[in-house]
């Protein structure tokens, strides 16, 4: 192995060549390494993504079959009496057979219904646009009136879109658990509360406006902020401080006695996102498809999805472009300081040497740059990882997701009794900022990958440029 | 110990050699030096006993085994030992690692023996401070001596030098020719030198003039 000490002591004699080639290789080798942290920074965020964004499936009432069974119905009858659209709430018996699927994280239950402020005065919107009764469009009939405060029954809040995205937030008290069930606890909004100086552990009143109109008092158990540009189209809430939060039991009740087990809507949170499919899949062979429907929410994973995979085919083209160029660059610099070196390949082929141990001795030396190299890669490449990352996000992975909340799921509305207000479930429409910075750290698997790129840049460019070495005849440059 | 046995070289055309049929027998313990003008063949022959370089015709028999059967690689290895006018060294090394260098290539006995090299070097007027100085620090003359040192440190049977005074002056040639004198008579070697300078062929046990795409030996 007389080589490896060849190779060191040409390394060692030759310091400037030696640190130029290192110089060289580290630039190609720090380039190669930003590419591989930020496709591993990709990836990395593509899986945070997944459990940061989350995905949803939604149970709810099938909107199309509804409406195409009141148009059949309305062809065979007089237009004196019009048809109504009856949407059937879900049952949670239905809901409790697709929670117990794999990849089904929680459920939230949602059922929406107004009712009217007895104790207390709800905030009044000065927007002009009014809070007076009005069709929206696709609700449901009914003789019952519309109530000035929106109630929002949940299994738990923090299981609501406004809450999960922090456009919500409980300031005082808690949040709606699923404890709450069967309680008459309830969470109101801040400006509620200051208005009517109601706190936490206070009792309001409500009076239903179903049934028998009866009167309700409420527990207040948390206030929340709602800082999010909400707008609720439902005509008697109109404010988002008149939305309060209870048990989805609560709002039930306030519905009428039919209504109980049954909610507008069931949100099923999924583990992983990628799963959104098989589990909508899987739920479909679980209900009636002709009364309820199930809908996918992924959007957040699928734009994070999409950037990231952006980010990570731009990371892999660096990566081997970088590695080709470096290849190309490395060989040449090889050539070169092999041509340079054509007597002591003769000298050493007039000695007997072997010509693969010479071809090993050129490996060996370049092994040396390259281990050196790769160390200063290693602590730059982070430097230049970052710039170029923080580059590319900025230029596209920021990216503003409009999500539905949980209360206004596709099919989620007109569900409660007696409102009679159409789409009076108050579709609540939030932006959800979606942060997909990169996370760029240089690990030990980088560092082993970016060895491997750096000895198999070593090797081709070896090969390459060995081509000389095989052909080369002593004699030509011994004895010429 | 070597012999030739219808040795022929020629380029490009076969019918123009450069020399043919030459059956010439070198052995241990004797000096030889071969003539002649420029571009007679004189280094093309030396490449050829050296086996740098494969003959056109004929062949080259080392203790009556053929140099193909050998092997080049291996024959070089072990067999032979090259001095050249340039002296072909190492130039990123010390000659301490050159000799060091070639012991191990060749598997020399001595190989690895930092001190037996050093007292090689120092039989050659190199004494331990030049010899752990880089070879380019060294003057042609020195240089010359390591080059020779080499062939004396490993345990080739055979040394072939082209031209090896060609770079030197008067003392530094007189000095040279009497250190290959040594291998051959002292350590029972075999010692071909290519020389156009007649004083130097002078001082060799034999003296061959190639001419005419002949030897001829000289009295």
């Amino acid at each position: 192995m007389n080589f490896f000490k060849r190779a060191w002591l040409n390394v060692w004699a030759k310091k400037g060549r030696s640190v130029l080639l290192i110089l060289v290789s580290s630039a190609i080798l720090m380039f190669v390494l930003a590419g591989l942290l930020i496709r591993s920074a990709a990836v990395k965020a593509t899986d945070q993504a997944k459990a940061d964004v989350g995905a949803t499936v939604t149970l709810s009432a099938n909107r199309q079959a509804a409406f195409k069974k009141m148009q059949s119905s309305s062809s065979s009858t007089s237009k004196s009496s019009r048809p109504k659209m009856t949407l059937t709430p879900v049952k949670l018996s239905d809901a409790t057979k697709i929670s117990q699927l794999s990849n089904v994280k929680s459920t939230n239950v949602t059922s929406s219904t107004t009712v009217n402020a007895k104790s207390y005065d709800v905030v009044s919107t000065s927007t002009g646009m009014g809070s007076s009764n009005g069709g929206g469009p696709g609700g449901m009939k009914s003789s019952a009136s519309t109530g000035d405060t929106q109630i929002d029954g949940v299994t738990a809040t923090s299981l609501t879109t406004a809450f999960s995205n922090s456009q919500s937030k409980i300031t005082k008290g808690r949040g709606i658990t699923a404890a709450d069930k069967n309680t008459h606890n309830v969470v109101i909004e801040k400006d509620l509360a200051s208005q009517n100086d109601l706190t936490v552990g206070d009792t309001i009143t409500v009076k239903e406006t179903a049934g028998d109109k009866a009167k309700v008092k409420l527990k207040i158990v948390g206030i929340y902020k709602a800082s999010s540009t909400s707008t609720s189209t439902s005509p008697m809430s109109a404010d988002p401080a008149n939305t309060m939060y209870t048990s989805y039991t609560m709002a039930n009740t306030f519905k009428g006695s039919k209504y109980a087990n049954t909610a507008d809507s069931v949100t099923f949170n999924v583990s992983n996102p990628a799963k959104v499919s098989s589990v909508k899949q899987a739920g479909r062979q679980l209900i009636n498809t002709s009364k309820y429907a199930l809908s996918t929410d992924d959007a957040s994973y699928q734009t994070v999805k999409a950037s990231m995979a952006n980010v990570k085919s731009f990371a892999n083209k660096i990566v081997w472009l970088v590695a080709i160029a470096g290849t190309i660059i490395l060989a040449l610099i090889v050539i070169l300081m092999i041509r340079e070196r054509r007597f002591e390949i003769g000298v050493l082929l007039s000695l007997g040497e072997a010509r693969w141990k010479i071809m090993a001795q050129f490996f060996t030396e370049m092994l040396m740059v390259i281990v050196v190299a790769v160390a200063i890669a290693g602590a730059g490449g982070k430097f230049v990882g970052d710039q170029l990352g923080s580059q590319l996000v900025s230029q596209s992975t920021t990216t503003q997701i409009t999500a539905t909340s949980s209360t206004g799921q596709p099919g989620g509305s007109g569900m409660h009794g007696g409102t009679g207000g159409p789409g009076s479930t108050g579709t609540t429409t939030s932006a959800k900022a979606v942060d997909t910075n990169l996370d760029i750290s240089v690990s030990a698997v980088d560092l082993a990958e970016l060895g491997g790129f750096g000895l198999a840049i070593t090797f081709l460019s070896i090969m390459i440029a060995s081509g000389g070495i095989l052909r080369l005849e002593p004699k030509k440059v011994l004895i010429s | 110990m070597l012999k030739t046995e219808g040795l022929g070289y020629w380029y490009q055309d076969k019918s123009d050699p450069l020399f043919q049929d030459i059956n010439l027998t070198f052995e241990v313990g004797q000096s030889y030096a071969i003539l002649g003008h420029s571009g007679t063949g004189k280094t093309t022959f030396l490449s050829l006993i050296a086996g740098l370089d494969k003959p056109k015709a004929g062949d080259i028999l080392l203790d009556d085994r053929s140099l193909k059967k050998i092997g080049l690689t291996t024959y070089r290895r072990h067999d032979v030992s090259i001095v050249f006018q340039a002296y072909n060294l190492f130039t990123y090394m010390s000659p301490l690692n050159n000799l060091l260098t070639a012991m191990a290539i060749t598997g020399a006995e001595h190989a690895g023996d930092k001190h037996f090299a050093l007292r090689t070097l120092n039989d050659l007027g190199i004494n331990e401070d030049l010899a752990t100085r880089n070879v380019q620090h060294l003057s042609g003359g020195q240089q010359q001596r390591v080059a020779i040192a080499r062939t004396m440190a490993c345990d080739a049977q055979l040394v072939v030098a082209d031209e090896p005074t060609g770079n030197l002056d008067e003392d530094n040639t007189k000095e040279v020719i009497a250190q290959f004198q040594k291998i051959a008579h002292d350590r029972q070697k075999c010692v071909i030198i290519v020389t156009h300078e007649p004083d130097v062929a002078a001082q060799c046990d034999h003296q061959y003039r190639l001419e005419n795409k002949q030897f001829t030996q000289l009295a």
